[in-house]
């Protein structure tokens, strides 16, 4: 076990310093120069060398990568050009809302998709399992700004009940939660069939039966145990994509979160953001795995000796 | 359990209704599509700062409504015989922080902002000589006359603010009507009511939030749920979604925005003004106002907007009328008959990259062979504004208060002439236009955007509409010829 620990965690900070060198030169090879976008049509030489100068921007680039993760381990993470705030500010602002955002729509998914799993893999011929199934189909078709808008439209517009937009009370959570959790319940809901509709071929299924348990106790006792770990997994892969941001629900919700912040950042070429956020976000993917990985290795000595 | 269950609901529905209801006090909700950069004066560069920063800083005079220049925290002002001494009598005013404005934060905000050390664009103040603090009020002496000056003094980044502000880009400290009370990036700007403010006004809404919110379609939707007021930007593609609605107003203004098909007229065979003249008299300007910009804004002919009525050259609507006969003779004529070239569009403006689809068919039914290339706007920037490499593009650029801020763009060797533009009399008249004032200024004005008209920098096509959406019962909007919008008038 130790020389398991050892391992993942020697390549959890390879990991994180190769994204950081690969992230760092990426921004920088991108068209466009930071100065040049602060400045706009009104941009004279004079203006551009000194804002160049100000931003450090005339420094070879190897030296400013070094000086920016020298910074970042010690927790300097400079100032936004975008917004004149420190970085650190800006993460601390965005980073507990996509938390927010990830957990509660994985957590509602979940909910929702576990139930329609199993009765879409316990009775796939009746007609609540056909009805779920073709609603799964829609639900993974569904761009998320169209049903981000049909929701404002129907909730906030029409009925008045819920807020059109902003995290001002926790009722503004409700249409972005729920707009993040439609397609994902549909894929996860699926996964669960999946999963448990193989679990319920099992032989040790059917011993179950033959030695003469209850139907439920089969299902939720024997079968979920096996049939859910695809769901947990594709859901886990899931929050770690919304810790990254959700673009367009923040967008369509004027929601102030990881996705805006990098969106915003990178078409101002906005570096110390940029940088800065891309690598909290890895890191803290590398860490979710790295915690994933340990716990399925203390669960699963067979992932251990791997 | 389950009563309990039913109580949380209905709690919950009372909570969402009492958040969502209106308030007590008078709050303005105001959407804006995204943050402003900086709150430093001498730092910002976005309009998006300009437009709330207009509230809260206040300069020696300010900028009318009407495109003029009157006074703010200057009460009154003279000018010595040779126009090159200006001497401003300050108001009693006090800043935001509650202390007198001094003649001494005047000197040192104007000098700040004329720092090229410091400011961005302390270039547009390089017509100062020096700054001078006398009794109650401030002198300022110029190398020369010079026309521009006093609006120059009203724009945003010769603000005044106090000579010990640190912190101006978060904290900004001025003297308008409203200050800044909170700002979460990405999120609200919430501005407050400032009571003390020298004019003894008290404006109607006593708190005034920019919300931003990034999706034009979302914003329509708030304003429709009761979420936001007024939307003072609002894009042409959502227009439909609120046009008819009975309760929203919709009003149209120009934006004293130039919209232009720049052409690169150091780039053979564009050099030839035959060939740049096809191009003009090949596009169909109405066409393209109503498939871009549903039929709002104003055809233009030369760099000014109608906008800048005092300014404005009215005169010359028939130069390059939409003629595509003609523009075939030219063509032929100049042996370009099969021309083919590349248009650039910037994909981050939805009307340029709209009206240069339009113009690239119109062109096309010239015979011409139209490559459409779309580039994102650092692209853009990098490579046609900077290097300068490029055969045509489209873009919209910036009005000012006055017109020498805007028609020396086109002057041979401006640094900001991505057209390469050059013409000797028109040089000569942007010069002497500075040193002009009243009626001859006027003239010489008319006379350049004569020369730009046939001479053809690029072709001109409008003044894109700036397109108000308000929720009914809102009054005072008041349009400037600056991006600004100015909260103090508006009332319910």
């Amino acid at each position: 076990m130790r020389q398991y620990l050892a391992q993942k965690t020697a390549g959890f900070l390879l990991t994180a310093v190769l994204v950081s060198i690969v992230t760092f030169f990426v921004v920088q090879i991108l068209p466009g120069d930071p100065a040049l976008l602060m400045l706009g049509t009104e941009a004279t030489p004079e203006a551009y060398a000194r804002l160049r100068q100000e931003l450090n921007l005339d420094r070879p680039a190897l030296e400013r990568y070094l000086r920016w993760f020298w910074n970042f381990l010690q927790g300097e993470w400079g100032r936004s050009w975008r917004y004149a705030l420190p970085v650190r500010d800006l993460a601390a602002q965005s980073f507990p809302l996509s938390l927010v955002l990830a957990s509660l729509a994985v957590g509602v998914s979940l909910l929702a998709a576990v139930p329609a799993g199993i009765l879409m893999a316990a009775r796939p011929k009746s007609w609540p399992a056909r009805f779920l199934s073709a609603l799964t189909q829609v639900g993974m078709g569904l761009p998320q700004f169209w049903t981000g808008l049909l929701l404002i439209q129907v909730f906030a517009v029409k009925l008045g009940l819920l807020p059109a937009g902003g995290n001002a009370s926790w009722a503004g959570f409700i249409l972005p939660v729920l707009t993040l959790a439609l397609p994902r319940t549909a894929v996860l809901s699926r996964f669960m069939r999946v999963g448990m509709s193989d679990a319920l071929r099992q032989d040790y299924i059917r011993t179950a039966h033959a030695k003469g348990l209850s139907r439920p106790v089969v299902f939720f006792k024997h079968a979920l145990r096996n049939g859910s770990l695809a769901v947990l997994t594709v859901a886990g892969l899931q929050f770690a994509q919304l810790l990254a941001g959700t673009i367009v629900v923040e967008q369509v919700f004027g929601l102030p979160g990881v996705g805006q912040l990098l969106l915003a950042g990178t078409l101002q070429r906005d570096l110390p953001l940029v940088q800065t956020v891309v690598m909290i976000v890895v890191l803290l993917i590398l860490l979710f795995d790295l915690a994933f990985d340990l716990l399925l290795g203390l669960l699963d000595p067979r992932i251990r000796y791997e | 359990m389950k009563r309990r269950v039913l109580y949380m609901v209905f709690l919950s529905v009372l909570t969402v209704f009492a958040v969502s209801g209106p308030g007590f006090a008078e709050v303005l909700n105001i959407a804006i599509p995204q943050d402003p950069d900086s709150f430093d004066p001498v730092k910002t560069i976005a309009a998006a700062t300009a437009e709330v920063a207009f509230n809260i800083y206040e300069g020696l005079v300010k900028a009318t409504p009407a495109g003029g220049v009157e006074g703010a925290l200057a009460s009154s002002w003279t000018v010595n015989e040779a126009g090159t001494v200006y001497t401003f009598q300050l108001r009693e005013a006090v800043f935001h922080d509650g202390t007198p404005v001094t003649p001494a934060d005047v000197v040192s905000a104007l000098n700040r902002a004329r720092d090229p050390g410091v400011a961005v664009r302390a270039g547009e103040l390089s017509m100062i000589k020096d700054v001078r603090a006398v009794e109650r009020g401030v002198e300022i002496e110029l190398a020369e006359p010079n026309g521009a000056f006093l609006y120059a003094l009203a724009e945003v980044y010769a603000s005044i603010y106090p000579a010990h502000a640190s912190d101006l880009a978060r904290r900004p400290i001025g003297t308008g009507p409203y200050y800044l009370e909170e700002w979460t990036p990405n999120q609200r700007l919430g501005l407050r009511r400032f009571d003390r403010h020298w004019s003894g006004e008290t404006p109607y809404f006593e708190q005034a939030n920019f919300l931003i919110i990034p999706d034009e379609n979302s914003m329509v939707l708030n304003l429709k749920a009761g979420r936001v007021n007024v939307i003072p930007r609002l894009e042409a593609s959502v227009l439909h979604q609120v046009e008819n609605d009975p309760g929203i107003t919709v009003l149209s203004f120009p934006m004293n925005v130039v919209q232009v098909f720049s052409i690169n007229n150091a780039r053979p065979p564009f050099d030839d003004l035959r060939v740049r003249r096809a191009l003009a008299l090949g596009v169909n300007r109405e066409e393209i106002l109503f498939g871009a910009a549903w039929g709002h804004g104003a055809l233009l002919d030369s760099a000014l907007s109608p906008s800048m009525a005092g300014f404005y050259n009215d005169q010359l609507r028939e130069v390059n009328p939409y003629n595509p006969e003609l523009a075939k003779e030219l063509l032929k004529e100049a042996g370009q008959e099969n021309l083919s070239f590349t248009l650039t569009l910037p994909a981050n403006y939805p009307l340029h990259v709209q009206a240069g689809e339009l113009v690239a068919q119109q062109w096309k039914a010239l015979g011409l062979d139209v490559e459409l290339q779309i580039v994102e706007w650092g692209t853009w920037l990098d490579r046609v504004y900077t290097q300068r490499d490029y055969d045509v593009s489209v873009i919209g650029l910036a009005g000012r208060l006055d017109p020498h801020a805007i028609l020396v763009r086109y002057t041979t060797g401006n640094s900001r002439n991505f057209f390469n533009f050059s013409n000797e009399r028109y040089d000569e008249l942007i010069e002497e236009g500075l040193r002009a004032y009243g009626d001859e200024r006027r003239s010489i004005y008319l006379e350049a955007q004569e020369i730009l008209a046939k001479e053809l920098p690029g072709v001109f096509v409008m003044d894109p509409p700036q397109l108000v959406a308000m929720a009914k019962g809102i009054q005072g909007f008041r349009n400037y010829p600056t991006y600004v919008v100015d909260v103090a008038g508006l009332y319910r």
